[in-house]
């Protein structure tokens, strides 16, 4: 049998073992660091490369090339989990064709052979397979043509501005504030000075402490129903909310944000967005309706020190223009 | 003989880095030194004011003339906004009768084509002049051991020289065209900066004449100082020079723009506190000044290597197809040289600008224009892409290379792996239901890949993995024959596997630390990824002693996907130009200059994604029909004399065989 069919076969039939066979028995519901569905990806790489060396199939490149851009699709439809939504599927397998071209493509001799059977193709060297691809083709072309006007009853896709811009000042009860340079005026000590410490129990010992505390009882009357008791944005109301409530935990939220910025958005709420937040649809209420100004900045303390997160800040010299 | 060449080649990279150093580490330590230098200069200053007010207040035994004003970024020794004596107007609040415009288009577009083709072609003639001067440096010290290839190198720089001259031209008339657009559609607005930046404009207007007269010189005369030893080094030291001035022009330029962003040297009403280096040197100052340095060369580099690669392709002689392809490895050389610090010179920028106003880094990264940056690093990753193709190929057609091509599957396999966490964003674009199955905004896995810490990690391991590519380029087809070929060989690998050790850990531990001190990390990263630069090609370098060749580099043989990379790499950087022009501009969103001259015209929006997308698209088309052109002519002159390869000298393809 011809090295390339027999090749195939042993792709075709491994994978259909694999996939049917030993995926299921590889994720289980408990997370485990062996049988996970990213080791089981792993094991069928194995196995493709490991069929080729021990029968020394020698693949011409076409076919390797097909085989690296399929795995690739496997994993980022299948093995990757929770499914990644569409948007980024289309960007995660751009780049991966993109590096299978740069895989064929290396160096003038595996391009040509990778060219090779497209070209005998096309001029008509291989009949069947012009036939099947002159068919195909068309059809294929319908078929996506049909997909993409068929209507749909999806909710349409936002692009929303998550992080708007703050703006230079804000006026909350009254008092007008510059946010720039604008400090919480209960950061007296650095949190670390307190990683043992608890809010509620430690309350009494040190002024910090007293702060967070009372901050943590503000969060938990107001806040922790849509940003949740541990602050990762699954309170009980999330759910129905559209963008879901920020979750603090995340890196790339609270840790990466001023204080200042913090008291704004509390302040303000939804309501307060500015333009580039189109759609205004953030279910955040004006706090600054509900809360005392010291009330807001003992609730950022409080998410802060929860989280473990530090506000951001910038050294002294850049922030400060001359630097000296 | 061409061994020879190969051998030369190793000079490039040495008169890069030298280059490089030269050109950078005076804007890098400039910034620290004036800062020192400040305090005493504002103190002086400050007390020498003061004394004169009280001589004045005794004398006339009234209050002092002049008025102070609080500075607007700088602050004195104690933190407190600088003093200074007011001598300017205030910012002017523009009207309707401060702008005009034309039926049929918007000013600002007009303006902005205006300025982006101004800046494409001034791109372009600072480049050249870097490139003449290695070549040509090069060049001269190959002279001794082959004055063929010498004259080779001579006759390149020369060649780029003359495109360059032509594009100085039209530069300058560019210029003229943006300057008559501000003043007639923009008075109000221009009135305003030229009334602050008075004595620049004419310091401006001075080195430009400067720069034309060292350019002249520099270019007709060079047959003359040709053969002359001595004279060839007074000919390269002008090439020095007129790098010089035209750094120092780009330099004054640049103090418009870092201005109107983060404006410096005023007080809030937009007047003038007396000291022009304050205005001058605002905050963004350097790192523009450095980033453009650096993308002017890689722009550069990037059009002469699309002119080659044309040129290549429309070869009808094996000579003609040897010169274009070597033509297109210099051009490459250098484009990829300068590539290599171009993203940590975009974070210094960034970092300052968020330093500057959070707002300003919120917009760009988080806010509205976060979009754009995406786009971005599309692009910087096709141009990373472009370059390792080109190596890629380039590498396979030497002898010995097939000792290295097997690792070229893994280097892609990084490079792409790399480039999907750096463009894997932190806000996804999905519809509800998506969002219900992801169970949250943020993926559990590759929601890790959307904040800073991994797209520094993943940005030094692509740089160090191309790095590592052009370091096995320059050996591809040497034979090390130093007696410490194992050692060295441990020492490169060591470094290599060391730097991604350690650039993964600090990525990884970025997550564990405070954001302000998360971006203080990308320091040991860059410095890791720059250790592997320096000091593998030191080592690298240092093995070809005594080396025997596989044989020699097959000029005339360049594939065609790694030519169509150039062209790919050329057109890719032209649009990111001006994508990242037009961010950086677009910040300001309703200013004219930030906090101070607000726009008030009909066009004061931000564009939609798509618009700017046209308008970036326009820009970098128009200006390639006018490389086009540009080329065009600087081909006629050629036309007349055709240049005759000398009896008795091999040209490129002969000297293989």
């Amino acid at each position: 049998m011809n090295n390339v069919v027999k090749g195939i076969l042993l792709y075709v039939v491994g994978w259909a073992a694999f996939h049917y066979g030993l995926f299921d028995l590889m994720k289980p519901k408990e997370f485990s660091w062996i049988a996970n569905r990213y080791v089981y990806f792993l094991l069928f790489v194995f196995y493709c490369i490991g069929f080729n060396l021990v029968l020394k199939l020698k693949p011409p490149i076409s076919l390797n090339g097909l085989v690296v851009w399929l795995l690739g699709l496997y994993f980022y439809t299948n093995i990757l989990y929770p499914p990644v939504p569409w948007t980024l599927l289309i960007t995660y397998m751009m780049l991966w064709t993109i590096g299978t071209f740069l895989y064929i493509s290396q160096d003038p001799v595996t391009f040509a052979e990778f060219r090779k059977p497209i070209v005998k193709t096309v001029i008509g060297e291989y009949k069947i397979a012009r036939y099947i691809v002159f068919i195909a083709l068309p059809l294929l072309v319908g078929f996506g043509t049909y997909k993409s006007l068929e209507p749909k009853f999806e909710e349409p896709v936002e692009l929303r501005t998550v992080h708007p811009a703050p703006p230079a000042t804000t006026k909350v009860h009254g008092k007008s504030y510059k946010l720039e340079g604008l400090q919480n005026p209960f950061r007296t000590d650095e949190q670390d000075n307190y990683k043992d410490s608890f809010p509620f129990l430690d309350a009494d010992k040190q002024e910090y402490m007293k702060s967070v505390t009372e901050g943590g009882t503000i969060f938990f009357q107001n806040c922790h129903y849509c940003h949740g008791d541990q602050l990762n944005g699954q309170g009980m109301f999330s759910h129905v909310f559209n963008p879901t409530p920020a979750n603090f935990v995340d890196p790339g939220t609270i840790a990466m944000l001023r204080e200042s910025f913090l008291f704004w958005r509390v302040s303000k709420g939804g309501p307060g967005l500015p333009n580039e937040s189109t759609p205004w649809s953030s279910a955040m209420p004006p706090w600054e309706e509900h809360l005392k100004t010291e009330e807001i900045w003992k609730v950022i303390l409080f998410e802060y020190w929860y989280t473990g997160w530090h506000p951001r800040t910038f050294d002294e010299e850049s922030s400060s223009g001359g630097g000296e | 003989m061409f061994n020879s060449e190969a051998r030369s080649i190793k000079w490039l990279p040495w008169t890069l880095v030298l280059a490089v150093t030269l050109l950078i580490v005076p804007g890098l330590s400039s910034q620290a030194f004036a800062k020192e230098v400040f305090a005493e200069q504002a103190f002086a200053e400050e007390a020498f004011a003061k004394e004169v007010l009280a001589q004045e207040g005794e004398e006339e035994g009234g209050e002092p003339k002049v008025e102070w004003g609080q500075d607007v970024f700088y602050k004195d020794w104690e933190g407190n906004p600088l003093k200074g004596p007011i001598s300017g107007f205030p910012a002017p609040e523009l009207g309707e009768e401060d702008y005009n415009n034309y039926e049929f288009a918007p000013s600002r577009m007009l303006l902005w084509v205006a300025n982006q083709q101004h800046l494409y072609f001034g791109s372009f003639v600072l480049a050249v002049p870097i490139f003449c001067m290695l070549i040509e440096f090069v060049g001269i010290r190959t002279k001794e051991s082959d004055p063929v290839l010498s004259a080779k190198y001579d006759k390149l720089a020369q060649d780029l020289m003359k495109v360059s001259l032509t594009a100085y031209s039209w530069t300058a008339i560019l210029g003229g065209i943006l300057l008559f657009t501000f003043i007639t559609l923009f008075p109000g607005f221009f009135k305003y900066m030229a009334g602050i930046f008075r004595p620049v404009m004419h310091v401006y207007a001075l080195m430009f004449l400067a720069e034309s007269g060292v350019l002249y010189v520099y270019y007709y005369g060079w047959e003359k100082m040709k053969d002359d030893p001595f004279l060839k080094w007074v000919h390269c030291s002008l090439a020095v020079l007129l790098n010089l001035i035209g750094t120092i022009l780009m330099y004054l330029a640049n103090s418009w723009a870092t201005f109107m962003q983060a404006p410096g040297g005023i007080d809030e009403k937009g007047q003038f506190l007396g000291n022009i280096w304050h205005v001058i040197h605002s905050t963004l100052w350097n790192p523009v000044g450095v980033h453009r340095i650096l993308g002017n060369i890689v722009f550069g580099g990037g059009i002469v290597g699309a002119y080659a690669a044309y040129h290549y392709l429309t070869a009808k002689t094996a000579e003609e197809k040897a010169h274009y392809d070597w033509m297109c490895y210099i051009a490459m050389f250098i484009a990829i040289f300068g590539l290599i610090p171009l993203p940590f010179a975009g974070y210094w920028l960034m970092k300052e600008v968020y330093a500057f106003r959070q707002q300003m880094g919120i917009t760009l990264m988080g806010g509205i224009m976060a979009w754009l940056f995406i786009i971005q690093a599309v692009m910087i990753g096709l141009l990373f892409f472009g370059a390792n193709s080109y190596l890629h190929n380039s590498m396979s057609r030497i002898k010995g290379s097939h000792r290295y091509m097997k690792y070229a599957k893994y280097m892609v396999l990084l490079l792409i792996v790399c480039f999907t966490m750096w463009m894997t964003p932190h806000t996804i674009v999905m519809t509800p239901a998506e969002l219900k199955d992801m169970g949250g905004a943020q993926h559990p896995i590759v929601g890790h890949f959307g904040v800073m810490s991994a797209k520094n990690t993943a940005v030094n391991l692509m740089i160090t993995t191309t790095i590592l590519c052009f370091l096995l380029y320059q050996r591809a087809n040497k034979k090390i024959n130093v007696s410490w070929s194992t050692q060295g060989n441990a020492w490169i690998a060591a470094i290599f596997v060391l730097a991604a050790l350690n650039i993964i850990f600090l990525g990884v531990y970025g997550y564990a630390l405070p954001a302000n001190q998360r971006v203080g990390l990308s320091v040991p990263q860059v410095t890791t990824t720059l250790t592997t630069l320096f000091a593998g090609t030191a080592i690298n370098i240092s093995m070809f002693k005594d080396s025997d060749s596989y044989g020699d580099i097959e000029w005339g043989t360049q594939s065609k996907v790694a030519t169509y990379a150039i062209f790919l790499m050329a057109i890719s950087f032209t649009w990111l130009m001006g994508l990242m022009g037009y961010i950086r501009s677009a910040v300001r969103l309703f200013w004219h200059v930030t906090e101070v001259v607000r726009d008030n015209s009909v066009d004061a929006y931000t564009l939609t994604i798509g618009e700017a997308g046209k308008m970036l698209t326009f820009n970098a088309l128009f200006v390639w029909v006018q490389f086009v052109i540009v080329f065009w002519v600087g081909s006629l002159t050629a036309k007349k004399a055709p240049a005759k390869a000398p009896e008795g000298v091999p040209v490129p393809a002969q000297q293989q065989q």
